[in-house]
C-alpha cells in the first residue's frame, strides 16, 4: 500500500511536470477546451430546439364543439372529460368568447363577418389539453364519443406532422451529440496520448530504477485530471457568459420566443462539461500509460 | 549472489542472443563483461533487469530465480540492484538533487532521511554544488556521476552498469572508474559490461568474455583480449 505521504509527492510531482512543460500543458488545457466548447455550444443549440419542440407541443390542444346543452349538462360534461386519463387541463370557451376571438382573428379585415353578430354561428366549446402530446388522439378519440359532444377538432394531419417533426429534431440531436461527445473524447484523448509519447523516455528510466506501475501511474492521472478540469473550466466559464449575455440580447429582439432561461440550465451544462473533462482526462491518461507499463 | 546456469535467450526471429551461458558472481566482485557488439552483452543486462526473460534456464539473485517473477513483483528486484546505462538516463526536467531523490521516493523513504542521504551521495560523486542544476546544465561525465549517484543512493547489493564510460572522454572515464571502485571496496557487488580495454587491462579484475552469446573466458584477473 502506498503511503499517505507519497500521494503529497504524487501531487508534487504532477504539479512541476504541469508546470515544467508548461507548453504541453497549455496546448493540452486548449483542446480540451475547444473541445468541450463546442460540444457546449451544440448542447445549448440541441436544449434550445427541444425547448421549442416541448412548447409547440405544448400547446397542441383538442377542441370538442358542444350541443346545446343546460348547465347541468355541461357540468358533468366536463366532469366525464376531466376523467379520462391524460387530460390535465378542460376550459370551456362560451360561443360569445369564441366570437370575440375570430374578430382579433380578422382583426382589420372583419368586415364580411359584419351582420353575423346577432345571430353568432359558433357553438360552445371545450379546449382540452392533454399531459404529453403524444396522448393527444387518444384523448381526441375518447372525447368524440361522448353524449353532448358535436364535433372534435384536433388537427389530426397537423399533430400528427408536428409530432414527427418534433421527434425527429430531437433523434437528430441526440445523434449529433453523440458524434461530437465522441470527437471530443477522441481529440482530448488523442492530445493526453501525445503528450506521454513525449514522456516515453521518463516512463522508462522510472521503470528500471523500480517504480511500480501505480507509482508511475498516479502523477500522470493528476496530471490529467487537472489538464480535464482546467479545460472543462474554461469552456464551462465562456460558454456560460457567452449563453448569458445571448440570452439577453435575445429575449429583447424575440420576447415571445421559448429560450432556455440560463439558470439553472448553464449550471447543469457546467457541471456536465466538467465531469467529461475531468474523466476523459483520468480515462486517457490512464489508458494512454499502459502500454509503456506492460512487462 | 549472483548465478546463471544455463541461460539461453533466443529471440522470435531465431536468433541466439544467449546460448546455454553459466556463470556465478560472489557478493562484492568485480566483474567485467567483454565482447564484441552483438556478443549478447546487451540482452545479460536486459535478462539481470528482467527487461526480457531467459527461453530456458535459470538466474538466481540473492537466491531468488528472477525468470519466475511476476510483473508486480519485477520494480522490487530492480529495487536490490543499481543500474548505470551509457547514456545516463535522466530525467531531463529535474535538477541533479530530484534525480537522484527519486529513487529513494520509489522505495517511500522519509523526506528528512532523504534529504540526509541525497546530499551524502552527492558529495561522494562530487557534486554537491550542483544539486539544483538540470542535467543539460551538466558535462557527460557529471551526469553519469548523477546517474552513479542514483544508483547508490538506496546502497544496492549490486550494481549493474552497461558501458558506463562509453560516452565518456578517457580522463573522465577514470573518474568514474575510481568511484566505481569506491563503491565496490564498500562492499556493493559490480558488473561492468565494457569496451573500454585500457581500463580493463589496467585494473586486472575478474574478466567474462562472450562471443556469439557463448561464454567463451572467464579469468581471475584478465585482460580485455584474451
Amino acid at each position: 500500500m502506498v503511503k499517505p505521504r507519497t500521494f503529497g509527492y504524487f501531487f508534487e510531482s504532477a504539479g512541476k511536470s504541469l508546470l515544467r512543460n508548461s507548453w504541453m500543458t497549455l496546448a493540452s488545457i486548449s483542446t480540451v477546451a475547444v473541445s468541450l466548447l463546442v460540444l457546449g455550444i451544440f448542447l445549448v443549440v440541441a436544449a434550445n430546439i427541444n425547448a421549442v419542440a416541448a412548447n409547440v407541443e405544448g400547446q397542441l390542444q383538442v377542441t370538442a364543439h358542444l350541443a346545446t346543452l343546460s348547465a347541468a349538462e355541461r357540468g358533468r360534461l366536463e366532469a366525464e372529460i376531466k376523467a379520462i386519463p391524460g387530460v390535465t387541463d378542460v376550459r370551456f370557451v362560451p360561443q360569445s368568447e369564441a366570437w370575440q376571438r375570430l374578430l382579433e382573428w380578422y382583426g382589420d379585415n372583419q368586415d364580411f363577418l359584419a351582420g353575423w353578430e346577432e345571430e353568432n354561428p359558433l357553438r360552445d366549446s371545450f379546449e382540452i389539453r392533454a399531459d404529453v402530446s403524444h396522448r393527444v388522439p387518444e384523448v381526441a378519440a375518447a372525447v368524440t364519443v361522448l353524449a353532448g359532444v358535436e364535433e372534435v377538432l384536433w388537427g389530426r394531419e397537423i399533430v400528427e406532422q408536428l409530432l414527427a417533426i418534433t421527434r425527429m429534431m430531437r433523434l437528430v440531436g441526440i445523434g449529433l451529440m453523440v458524434a461530437l461527445a465522441l470527437a471530443a473524447l477522441f481529440i482530448i484523448a488523442n492530445t493526453i496520448r501525445m503528450a506521454i509519447f513525449a514522456r516515453r523516455r521518463e516512463i522508462g528510466i522510472m521503470r528500471y530504477i523500480g517504480a511500480t506501475n501505480w507509482f508511475i501511474r498516479w502523477p500522470f492521472v493528476i496530471e490529467g485530471l487537472v489538464l480535464g478540469l482546467l479545460g472543462g473550466m474554461m469552456a464551462a466559464s465562456v460558454l456560460a457568459w457567452g449563453y448569458y449575455l445571448a440570452v439577453r440580447a435575445l429575449v429583447q429582439a424575440i420576447p415571445f420566443w421559448p429560450w432556455v432561461q440560463p439558470w439553472p440550465f448553464l449550471q447543469q451544462l457546467a457541471l456536465l462539461l466538467l465531469s467529461i473533462g475531468v474523466v476523459i482526462g483520468i480515462l486517457g491518461s490512464g489508458l494512454s500509460l499502459r502500454r509503456y507499463l506492460d512487462a | 549472489m549472483l548465478e546463471l546456469s544455463n541461460v539461453t535467450k533466443a529471440y522470435p526471429n531465431g536468433s541466439v542472443a544467449l546460448n546455454q551461458v553459466n556463470m556465478s558472481v560472489e557478493r562484492g566482485e568485480f566483474v567485467f563483461v567483454v565482447g564484441a557488439s552483438g556478443a549478447g552483452k546487451t540482452t545479460l543486462t536486459k535478462l539481470l533487469l528482467r527487461e526480457e526473460k531467459p527461453t530456458s534456464g535459470k538466474i538466481t539473485i540473492n537466491g531468488k530465480n528472477i525468470a519466475k517473477l511476476r510483473p508486480h513483483e519485477v520494480p522490487y528486484l530492480r529495487r536490490s540492484m543499481g543500474v548505470v546505462f551509457q547514456d545516463f538516463r535522466l530525467m531531463p526536467t529535474w535538477t541533479v538533487e530530484e534525480n537522484v531523490a527519486f529513487a529513494m521516493v520509489v522505495v517511500e523513504t522519509a523526506p528528512r532521511l532523504i534529504r540526509r542521504r541525497v546530499a551524502e551521495v552527492l558529495e561522494l560523486v562530487g557534486l554537491t554544488n550542483k544539486h539544483a542544476q538540470l542535467p543539460s546544465q551538466l558535462s557527460g561525465g557529471e551526469q553519469q556521476r548523477v546517474a552513479l549517484a542514483r544508483a547508490i543512493v538506496n546502497k544496492p547489493m549490486l550494481l549493474l552498469a552497461d558501458e558506463p564510460t562509453g560516452n565518456l572522454d578517457p580522463e573522465t572515464s577514470w573518474g568514474i572508474v575510481k568511484l566505481l571502485l569506491d563503491i565496490n571496496s564498500t562492499g556493493t557487488t559490480m558488473l561492468m559490461v565494457t569496451h573500454a580495454k585500457q581500463i580493463v587491462d589496467t585494473l586486472r579484475k575478474r574478466v567474462v568474455e562472450l562471443e556469439s552469446g557463448c561464454l567463451t573466458r572467464d579469468e581471475r584477473c584478465g585482460i580485455y583480449h584474451g
